[in-house]
């Protein structure tokens, strides 16, 4: 069944990338959404349906751990895996992610970190 | 204590830029600061364990080149599409550069970054900055300038390895 996934971040670039990068991984995407900050995550989440998260932490209007809360308290959205990529390296935020049940891909990536992740997530055994 | 930032900021971003832009870096400790009126700088600015700003300038030849490797494309990219590549560099740099200074127990907010007019470049750079890097590209040049605010020093007694 081919995955529907939102992408979040304040970059357009970076959600190119994210993109590129998730087309490498041989997984089968279904539709691909895109948002510029967390309040645009929510409202694209409201109107289509999405089966994973991914998201960045500093954005501009709602950042991507208010999003995460958010989306935790809303029974709509509360099962979406999560994964969020981000620079972030404080330990403490690291765990807080953890505990909302986050999957943490690092800034920079390589496409195969993407894959193995997706695959995990998604319990999905891979190719090789 | 500065010679140790310097190396760490030089360590990054030569390591960000590989993995985010496919761009090799070389040191060019001995050259002059670039002429960042004919650069494209972009800034940043943090909060947490201690405030500053760091300040990106890439030689204008360069972008072309950052902006396609970062999207992996071959055609020509716009003006924002560049801007935009050099805006998501300095935020990545910035976020690896802070927790290797201060240490991963500590918090950090990098705010969005922003492309600097001359008039903010000529306010940024007036002030010596803190520690900065000077890469050769294979296009062009590129400067890293850290600007801590003041009171702020980087005592690597209070700062963890990482
Ligand atoms: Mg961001």
């Amino acid at each position: 069944m081919a995955i529907n996934i939102l992408i979040v971040d304040d970059s357009t670039v970076m959600r190119a990338m994210i993109l590129k990068s998730l087309r490498m991984t041989g997984l089968e995407i279904g539709e691909t959404f895109q948002a510029g900050n967390g309040q645009e995550g929510l409202e694209a989440l409201d109107d289509n349906w999405i089966d994973v998260v991914i998201v960045d932490i500093n954005m501009p209007v709602m950042n991507g751990e208010e999003m995460i809360d958010h989306m935790r308290e809303n029974p709509a959205t509360a099962d979406i895996p999560i994964v969020v990529i981000s620079t972030e390296g404080s330990e403490a935020r690291l765990e807080r992610l953890k505990e909302k049940g986050a999957a943490f891909i690092h800034k920079p990536f390589t496409p195969e970190t993407i894959r193995d992740t997706m695959q995990t997530m998604l319990h999905i055994e891979g190719d090789d | 204590m500065t010679d140790q930032v310097k190396e760490t900021i030089y360590r990054v971003a030569e390591d960000v830029f590989e993995k985010l832009a496919f761009l090799f870096s070389f040191r060019e400790e001995e050259r002059e600061p670039m002429d960042y009126g004919a650069a494209a700088v972009a800034g940043v600015t943090f909060t947490g364990q201690f405030e500053g700003r760091l300040a990106l300038a890439v030689s204008e030849e360069v972008l072309p080149e950052l902006a396609a490797n970062m999207l992996g494309i071959e055609e020509e990219t716009t003006r924002e599409e560049q801007q935009d590549a050099l805006k998501e560099l300095i935020n990545v740099v910035c976020g690896n550069l802070l927790p290797e200074l201060a240490g991963r127990k500590k918090m950090f907010n990098v705010n969005a970054p922003l492309i600097l007019s001359p008039e903010e470049i000529g306010v940024v750079t007036a002030a010596p900055p803190a520690a900065a890097a000077k890469l050769a590209l294979e296009d062009g040049q590129c400067d890293l300038m850290l600007y801590l605010d003041e009171g702020v020093s980087l005592d690597p007694e209070s700062s963890e390895a990482p």
